[in-house]
């Protein structure tokens, strides 16, 4: 039982008074990692920033640039959500690097579990735009180191927010595929059932949108009916999880109604696609209360660890349960129009 | 050249966005417009809410008496999502803009900086006509 998270860096600074998105998540993350009593098997990998090399992957050159630019003069804020401060480029380089440093020392180790304890988030970036408290995408930059390795990687994201980032970026590449719980509608406006992937990735982006006040058994649900076959046919050989904390019943930013139990039945499930131990990782997203964020991480990492969880009991009886076959066949459906318009086109 | 339909201005309540609105309620007035208003909601007004989807802003209300433009025609809607992206949008089904308008600069925007800029972003990526209107334009 190993779990490997990244040493902390300093992100101190990139902050700005009232904003959810603070450094003190990072504290509550690590807070939970030492709820776990871990000791010796408890590795922390050093701190990595990510090269321009690693960033361009999955993020334009000229958004690179732009944004550096910006942070070293000062910053402000990107959007209603987004800032900036003059160390914040540098702070998202280490958060976009420690999903690398933590894959490395999995590989190197062939087991445990990793959690990228990090900030700021990442799924909301774009290719080429700054967005939803989102700089670099971290997750992304880690899926897309795996695949210039010739990897199949798997990205499970239990944001409440869709993670129209990850989806953009990899929205035609048939070697990742991706899978989003998240409340609809929300910010940000995209995740929709008929999103189902590019031209040659069709059937590699699964979206399962959720009423407010869905309870963990749908989101379960959802993904094993929705995302389980499909992710059995993908057959990953790394699992990165977009693990955001804002779907707890708790957290002020949305209203799925989860409990830290759901969380942790989640990370058991998804543990579950994993070919083996160590191909599993784990990135902080969202959540912003505290309290629900230290025990939700707690649940998590504990139950994809193998530990027994006995904490706050998972949670049932919300809304959205009858819609979840309509989206399978709603997905099933699209991506039978998508294949009838591609055979028609190359019909000669 | 086909005379503009449908009209859609992005709105956060900035001075700019107002000078946007208004140039677009008089453009509409002259060539038969309707105007739809678009707020877009962020992450951070789900704590916060700004606008709701039911009730237009007073001041565009106010805005288009001044303009002479039929309220008739003024549609208001709330977004989920940034506003470029929830600009570009608009452009397709069920809205079917054919024309953007914005102001130069939103809410607590710096000046000369293409980082964060919605005006230059969707006009990068619109399908349609994009107006940016400036600062300080004043009807001639």
């Amino acid at each position: 039982m190993v779990l490997v998270v990244n040493e902390s860096f300093d992100d101190s600074s990139h902050e700005v008074a009232g904003h959810p998105e603070r450094p003190d998540r990072l504290v509550a993350a690590r807070t939970a990692v030492d709820d776990l009593h871990l000791d010796g098997d408890l590795v922390v990998v050093p701190a990595h920033s990510a090269t321009r090399e690693e960033l361009v992957r999955v993020h334009i050159g000229n958004y690179l640039d732009e944004l550096s630019a910006y942070c070293y003069s000062g910053g402000g804020d990107i959007d209603q959500d987004t800032y900036a401060t003059l160390d914040s480029f540098a702070i998202a380089k280490y958060a976009a690097g420690s999903g690398l440093a933590v894959i490395e020392e999995l590989q190197r180790r062939n087991d445990g579990v990793g959690f990228v304890a990090a900030r700021p988030p990442g799924h909301h970036a774009l290719a080429d735009r700054a967005m939803g408290f989102c700089l670099l995408n971290n997750v992304a930059v880690a899926a897309a180191a795996l695949r210039s390795q010739g990897e199949r990687v798997l990205i499970v994201d239990w944001d409440v927010h869709h993670g129209n980032g990850t989806q953009q970026i990899f929205w035609d590449v048939p070697e990742v595929l991706y899978v989003s719980t998240h409340q609809w509608p929300l910010f940000p406006g995209t995740g929709l059932v008929s999103e189902v992937g590019g031209r040659h990735a069709t059937d590699r982006t699964v979206n399962i949108p959720l009423p407010p006040g869905a309870t963990g058994d749908v989101v379960r649900r959802g993904i094993e009916e929705m995302a389980g076959p499909v992710i059995d046919a993908f057959d990953p050989t790394w699992v990165l999880v977009s693990a955001g904390f804002d779907a707890h019943r708790e957290d002020p930013m949305a209203d799925l109604r989860l409990t830290s139990g759901d969380f942790a039945q989640m990370a058991r499930s998804v543990s579950g696609y994993a070919p083996q131990t160590g191909r599993l990782v784990m990135f902080l997203e969202g959540g912003y209360d505290l309290s629900a964020l230290r025990s939700s991480i707690h649940a998590s990492l504990s139950t994809a660890l193998g530990q027994t969880y006995d904490g706050e009991s998972a949670s049932n009886g919300g809304p959205g349960t009858e819609q979840i076959e309509r989206m399978r066949q709603a997905r099933r459906s699209t991506i039978e129009l998508l294949h009838a318009s591609d055979d028609e086109e190359s019909t000669p | 050249m086909k005379p503009f339909e449908n009209i859609v201005v992005g709105y956060d309540g900035s001075h700019d966005a107002k000078v946007a609105a208004r140039w677009a309620m008089e453009a509409a007035r002259d060539c038969g417009a309707v105007v739809t208003i678009v707020h877009a909601t962020g992450l951070r007004e789900h704590l916060h809410q700004k606008y709701v989807l039911d009730v237009t802003p007073p001041e565009l209300i106010e805005l288009a008496q001044e303009c002479a433009f039929e309220l008739n025609g003024l549609h208001w809607l709330v977004a989920n999502g940034d506003p470029c992206s929830v600009l570009l949008r608009m452009a397709s089904p069920p809205t079917n803009a054919d024309l953007l308008v914005v102001g130069s600069r939103g809410e607590g925007k710096r000046e000369g900086l293409l980082l964060g800029s919605t005006s230059l972003e969707v006009a990068e990526h619109a399908p349609v006509p994009v107006v940016v209107v400036p600062s300080r334009y004043v009807e001639r």
